[in-house]
């Protein structure tokens, strides 16, 4: 911050005054959590790609603890300090800094600490219309920050369950599917290694064991291996139990047996991934996509239809908007519908981005599965973006 | 900028010997100046040639600065510690002493892993029994990173492990470790196993430039001399 003008600092103040008292009108509780956060909850959380990007340390007391690289699970932490049983709705606003190493050098968008003011709503169990409060509300924000041109792009992770769900695939499958999903390129491999019928480990003792346990059901395998481990002088270690490594390797005496992915299958879930279009018509095709494999995607198709309805008309242009079924592929922590708010040019410094996320309380230790969603708006790019209009 | 013409060695360990009798061989002793637990020098056979005694890791430091003109180091902690290896350092002889791979390893009781795309499905099956990620022991934080991130594997965290790393599976405080290995003896005696594809980078200690030094035709022929006589020697 020492490096910023006066009149810059001035006028970030008075935008973040603006975005929180529009936010607090739209019943969102204004809080403050933690700069610095427990590096063990965070980093189990986002992973190694933002955590290479994370500013990680050790204190003098030998914890190790970061500069909080976004305010969503510290807000979440927070949450559940105040509601340790995850059991009451709550609505939270913030403006406050976060901090990201720049590997490709620090820049006027790219900056190591930058302030997201933002929004999170949880345990609001009707999804739908949190869903369109959380996007109308940031809307909101931005216009009466001074934004006048921008424009939505969605997409939504489950969605892409529902269409595993509804696909004839063996579990252990979906289960890869899902996660793979996470990671497009190994995705991309996985897909054509499972349609190819290429079974993994095919050669060695390991696979000999695991054609052997095929048949076998899940106490039979566990004792099979515990013998090979005995007889091979292994002991157990790395906190994996027989029974996991039991689990996998009867995985692979299926996959050994198992006829290959049908192509058919294979290709409707890269028909799916390849859809990009308004949202209307990407939900156009991607109806039709699922009546050509016979599928029936269930509500999950008419819920987002639903959104974009009371999106459209509480006044957001969704004609204008984009969805495309790859975006939010990069951030582990959503499961529902993802968006960003876009000014120009290719999308890649969104003003804004968000996302629903039930799974995330739970990890940092909520009892229970919680509803949940927000929004942050990267706050130097929405000024930048206010005085490039005028 | 070094105003004299200097060139770092390491101070302790294996690598100094090496290094010594490497230098010596090639009719460059290094003798130390001053007193005997003193950490400068000078080149035998050479002159306007300061020796530095650092640590291998300091020296690393001091060839990105361009603090000193040459350097013996290994390429493990110069690919781990350099943002840019390649403006940063000209690699100009691999001097065949320090040999280290570094290599990913895992329990060898995990008889259903044998590849880094097994590490991948695993982190999976982990996250929803364990309800957290794989976490590697390792200090090759950024060869780790870059490594796995190659290999499509990102189910992990890493643990930081400045010595040790090979027995922290069997403590329980990681799951699987990166580290370096000469002869495999010790991942042996702990249980490990090298992945079929997990090897890392096959190290040595390197003879280096520093591209930020200050190269007057004074230090270029000083670095033609002794780069002729080691190469000689190696």
């Amino acid at each position: 911050m020492a490096a910023e003008s006066a009149r810059k600092f001035e006028a970030l103040e008075a935008q973040a005054a603006t975005l929180l008292e529009t936010f607090r009108c739209g019943g969102y509780e204004q809080v403050a959590p933690s700069i610095i956060q427990p590096a063990d909850v965070l980093l189990d959380q986002i992973g190694e790609v933002i955590r290479g990007r994370t500013y990680v340390f050790t204190d003098l007391s030998g914890e190790e603890l970061c500069l909080r690289p976004d305010l969503t699970v510290p807000v979440s932490r927070l949450y559940l300090e105040r509601h340790p049983r995850a059991d009451a709705p709550a609505r939270y606003c913030y403006n406050g800094p976060a901090f990201r190493f720049q590997p490709k050098g620090v820049s006027g968008t790219h900056p190591r600490e930058f302030r997201q003011a933002g929004i999170e709503c949880f345990g609001v169990a009707d999804r739908d219309s949190a869903d369109a409060e959380v996007v109308l509300l940031v809307a909101d924000a931005v216009k009466s920050a001074g934004l006048k041109q921008f424009r939505f792009r969605f997409g939504d992770i489950a969605l892409f369950y529902a269409l595993l769900d509804a696909l004839s695939l063996p579990e252990r499958w979906r289960l890869k599917l899902r996660h793979y999903f996470w990671r497009p390129p190994a995705f991309h491999a996985l897909l054509s290694r499972l349609a190819k019928g290429e079974a993994p480990n095919s050669d060695g003792p390991v696979a000999a064991l695991a054609a052997t346990l095929a048949d076998k059901d899940k106490a039979r395998a566990e004792e099979l291996v515990a013998d090979y481990l005995d007889r091979n002088a292994l002991p157990l270690s790395g906190n994996r139990s027989l029974s996991e490594i039991a689990e996998r390797l009867l995985d692979h005496g299926a996959d050994l047996r198992s006829e290959p992915l049908p192509r058919e299958v294979a290709a409707v879930i890269d028909y799916y991934l390849a859809v990009e279009a308004s949202p209307r018509e990407a939900i156009d095709r991607i109806a039709m996509i699922a009546k050509g494999a016979g599928i029936d995607l269930g509500p999950a198709l008419y819920m987002l239809s639903r959104r974009f309805d009371l999106l459209q008309a509480r006044g957001i242009d969704i004609g204008a908007a984009s969805f495309a079924t790859e975006f939010g592929r990069d951030l582990e922590y959503y499961s529902g519908l993802v968006f960003q708010i876009e000014t120009g040019g290719d999308g890649t410094s969104p003003i804004a981005g968000g996302g629903r996320y039930d799974e995330l309380l739970r990890s940092v230790g909520a009892p229970r599965e919680v509803p949940a969603v927000g929004s942050a708006i990267h706050t130097e790019r929405l000024l930048a973006a206010i005085e490039g209009e005028s | 900028m070094a105003a004299t013409f200097t060139i770092a060695v390491p101070s302790k360990g294996r690598l100094k010997d090496n290094a010594a009798a490497l230098f010596e061989r090639a009719g460059l002793a290094l003798r130390k100046t001053g007193h005997e637990r003193g950490y400068s020098g000078v080149m035998q056979g050479l002159d306007g040639v300061e020796v530095a005694f650092l640590s291998a890791a300091e020296i690393v430091h001091q060839l990105e600065s361009g603090r000193v003109h040459m350097g013996v180091t290994g390429e493990d902690l110069i690919r781990e510690t350099l943002p840019d290896v390649e403006t940063s350092v000209e690699f100009l002889k691999p001097l065949g002493f320090g040999r280290a791979d570094v290599v990913v390893a895992v329990p060898d009781c995990w008889i259903d892993v044998a590849r880094m795309a097994d590490l991948e499905d695993v982190a999976a099956q982990f996250a929803r029994a364990h309800g957290r990620r794989l976490r590697v022991a390792t200090k090759y934080l950024n060869l780790t990173r870059r490594f796995f991130a190659k290999a499509g594997v990102a189910g992990y965290r890493i643990v930081e492990s400045v010595g040790a790393t090979e027995g922290t599976p069997a403590a329980g405080t990681s799951e699987l470790i990166v580290d370096i290995t000469s002869t495999g003896t010790t991942l042996k005696a702990n249980h490990l196993k090298v992945l079929e594809d997990g090897l890392i980078l096959k190290s040595q200690a390197h003879l280096f430039a520093a591209s930020g030094a200050s190269w007057t035709d004074g230090a270029l022929g000083l670095r033609d001399a002794i780069l002729d006589r080691l190469s000689k020697a190696v």
